[in-house]
């Protein structure tokens, strides 16, 4: 299939020479994109440990509809700007809507062909029967306790990713940890930042575990446009990894509420640690967009990764937003089916990690939850 | 594959790239709803933003133009330009030449989009093979095979003769299209002349400016003829983006209503309209139909003139009253991605209503259809509701066209 070779073949081609990024002990340039969900989850946690960490240069908080609607996303990140002491960090709202998926279309599909049944991924964040509509914002619980007195940007984030990268070339890194509508249409607007950015690295999708997770068939089409542009790196923290670590695993909760400061052991007492209490029976969410923000912060903690091929079905069916995979190195397979396990013309390269040290992960994590707050 | 992919790279990325949004005071605030509609526009002139994938030397798409240069009722605010028929470079070279031809270097023109939301080349070539071409409608536009990169352009023939000193814009389409209707609310009508992509671009980054348009004039799909037109499957997630939005106003020129009428057509008995407007109009108009219209025909009289699709759009944006009949109907676009990729299908407004339509039917039917309120006949989720022009007065259009074609050059 004389089509893929150059496919295969695309992040030689593509990228300019890649610099060295940036001087050793610079912090790292970042841009958090975010289906910022409140009061406290996957999402929310991660940005503490981003707003905590010591060698990172965050430039500025995106939102993006999905596990809620972005402007009620907005409020939380603003408000939790603020009660962390960190209101100079600019917030940009994103896309409200998905580039072509609706509601009422995600709502049909669940009735026609069974909601997703692997891995309880039949989550539909945002667009779920009875969630708030997308101008509604309620009111914020302790400890937010009010919305921010600080606003977002008016520039819409996909601007904002496109000045950014232009104006750090080869520097920036950009964490998409909710569907990749914002980065989709940056990519749409000016392919060019493509080749200059420093890495993206996502959550979403898996090989065994569930095919597809809401940040990818939430936007399908965002998916596929992110994740076949030639980025130099892009980094995948897949369903699989994610599962393996679980917030109520190793008292964690119970040892960032004994430790932490004002407001992380506030939110982790209310939002973690009573319901656990309550409900022994709890099970608390997989870690993923931790893991990506352990990734950016000290990738060191993983084992490595596999270089893979991915992309995404389109078709406005139950299997939008599914994802394929491909090993990248499928030319060199053995066997009688050598060299014909070839991946689709569309599919992008992407380095999906493989493993990850739990204990260095918990001291990391537990570390960056109960420091001072910066 | 590889070249594509180069492609994707090199891009006018650079040229476009400094350019900013201004600020949207919803944003600023998070509890912000979009703002109500605007007032109804005035008498005035027209306010129009002229999307088009305009493809050089001649066609529907330089006619299309040239009628909304010379209508005297029109406030051209900005020409933008979005691959379809041509790379979207090649397009910027003809554009703004013709512009410096017909004196009216005023108006800015933007670079767009220089490839579909998702569809690529390689896909498209494949689909066919796969699936068989498209028959009736085999036109690639800048996926034809022999069209060169988005990065190539080819010298511009005769009365063209050479590239443009004039230059375009920065900034973006879409940011041009987002700054313009919120500048103007209620009033801007936006001709959709090409792949639907700079749209859903600017419906991406600024939801808000949906219900601020005053019209959208779009030319594509259709019901006889065939479903599936060139600016929709160039692009279909573009055009099921913006199809489904729910403007004010949408109007879709169908292939069906467009294929009535071809610019080789006759204007009075024994004379062409192009004959007509090359005998009658002046330079450069006179030039164009005559090198590009009346010779080549004189070389081939058995050569194929296309239907005037984008020059209907210009006619409900000038005088809307050419059309006779409209229906608002459901659409929506199949973006899966085989061999109905980039389809429509429409359903009547009120398909509610429709069971009484089965008075019609004839009494052997009755036998088969006994109550037509069995059927569910509507559209599916999130379809959008658009103005399906449907008749349109032959006479009083292909008048439009050639007065407009042979007034004197129209002065900036």
């Amino acid at each position: 299939m004389q089509t893929s070779s150059g496919l295969l073949a695309h992040s030689a081609m593509f990228s300019p020479a890649l610099q060295t990024p940036s001087a050793p002990g610079a912090k790292k340039k970042l841009i958090y994109d975010q289906d910022h969900r409140g009061p406290l989850s996957t999402d929310t946690v991660a940005t503490l440990m981003l707003l905590q960490a010591d060698n990172i240069d965050l430039l500025g908080i995106c939102t993006v509809s999905c596990d809620m609607w972005a402007k009620q996303e907005t409020a939380y990140a603003l408000r939790l700007l603020e009660i962390m002491g960190r209101p100079e960090i600019p917030v940009f709202m994103g896309a409200q809507d998905p580039l072509l998926n609706t509601k009422a279309e995600a709502q049909m599909r669940y009735q026609m062909f069974g909601s997703r049944s692997f891995g309880n991924e039949g989550y539909l964040g945002c667009f779920a029967k009875d969630a708030p509509g997308r101008n509604e914002v309620t009111p914020l619980p302790p400890p937010y306790n009010r919305f921010a007195q600080i606003k977002a940007q008016p520039e819409p984030a996909a601007d904002f990713i496109i000045r950014t990268i232009r104006a750090n070339p080869n520097e920036v890194t950009m964490y998409c940890g909710g569907p990749m509508t914002n980065l989709a249409l940056a990519v749409m607007l000016a392919p060019d930042i493509v080749p200059i950015t420093r890495e993206v690295i996502f959550m979403g999708g898996g090989i065994h575990h569930s095919t597809s997770s809401v940040n990818v068939y939430f936007d399908a089409e965002a998916a596929k446009i992110g994740f076949r542009a030639p980025w130099p790196k892009f980094t995948l923290v897949t369903t699989d990894l994610a599962e393996q670590v679980h917030m109520q695993d190793d008292g964690k909760v119970d040892d960032i509420v004994e430790r932490a400061h004002s407001p992380i052991a506030d939110l982790f007492r209310e939002y973690e640690q009573k319901p656990q209490r309550a409900n022994p029976q709890r099970r608390s969410f997989r870690m993923p967009d931790e893991m990506m923000a352990a990734h950016v912060i000290d990738p060191s903690i993983f084992a490595g990764y596999d270089e893979m091929y991915i992309d995404i079905v389109t078709h406005n069916d139950g299997h939008y937003g599914d994802t394929s995979f491909w090993d990248a190195n499928w030319k060199d397979q053995a066997g009688e089916l050598a060299g014909q396990n070839n991946p689709s013309i569309t599919a992008g390269r992407v380095q999906v990690l493989n493993g990850i040290d739990k204990k260095r992960f918990r001291e990391l994590f537990t570390e960056l939850m109960t420091r001072r707050i910066k | 594959m590889s070249t594509t992919r180069r492609e994707f790279i090199k891009t006018v990325g650079a040229a476009i790239a400094t350019s900013q949004i201004p600020p949207d005071p919803a944003a600023m605030d998070t509890l912000a709803l979009t703002p109500p509609l605007a007032p109804p526009q005035s008498t005035a002139k027209r306010k129009v933003i002229y999307d088009q994938d305009n493809s050089g030397p001649f066609g529907t798409d330089i006619l299309g133009t040239l009628m909304m240069l010379q209508a005297d009722n029109i406030d051209l605010l900005g020409i933008t330009l979005v691959t379809g028929d041509a790379w979207m470079k090649q397009e910027l070279a003809y554009t703004l030449r013709l512009l410096e031809m017909m004196g009216r270097t005023e108006i800015p023109v933007y670079p767009g989009a220089e490839f579909p939301m998702l569809n690529t080349k390689e896909e498209w070539q494949l689909r066919q093979q796969l699936y068989g071409g498209h028959r009736l409608d085999p036109w690639m536009g800048a996926f034809n095979r022999p069209n060169g990169g988005p990065d190539e352009i080819k010298p511009l023939p005769s009365p063209y003769d050479r590239l443009a000193g004039l230059k375009a814009q920065q900034e973006h389409a879409a940011r041009f299209i987002i700054k313009t209707v919120r500048a103007n609310p209620g009033q801007v009508t936006i001709y959709a002349g090409g792949p639907l992509t700079n749209l859903a671009l600017a419906m991406g980054l600024a939801p808000d400016i949906v219900t601020m348009v005053h019209e959208v004039v779009i030319m594509g799909t259709g019901f006889h003829v065939f479903t599936n037109a060139f600016n929709i499957f160039f692009d279909p997630e573009s055009a099921r983006k913006v199809l489904r939005a729910g403007w004010p106003k949408c109007s879709i020129v169908t292939v069906d209503i467009a294929e009535e009428i071809h610019e080789g057509d006759e204007f009075a008995p024994g004379r062409r309209m192009i004959e007509e407007i090359a005998a009658r109009a002046q330079s450069p108009i006179s030039d164009l139909f005559q090198l590009h219209a009346v010779d080549p025909l004189r070389r081939n009289p058995n050569m194929h003139f296309f239907r005037m699709a984008d020059e209907m759009i210009a006619a409900q944006v000038i005088d809307p009253s050419v059309f006779t009949k409209s229906e608002e109907m459901y659409v929506d676009i199949c973006t899966t991605p085989g061999p109905r990729y980039g389809d429509s299908m429409f359903w009547p407004k009120n398909w509610q209503a429709v069971p009484d339509a089965g008075k019609s039917v004839s009494a052997a039917d009755r036998r088969v259809f006994v109550d037509p309120r069995q059927f569910y006949l509507g559209p599916p989720p999130s379809a959008g509701l658009v103005n399906v022009l449907q008749e349109i007065d032959h006479v009083r259009f292909k008048k439009l066209f050639v007065d407009l074609m042979t007034k004197p050059i129209r002065k900036a």
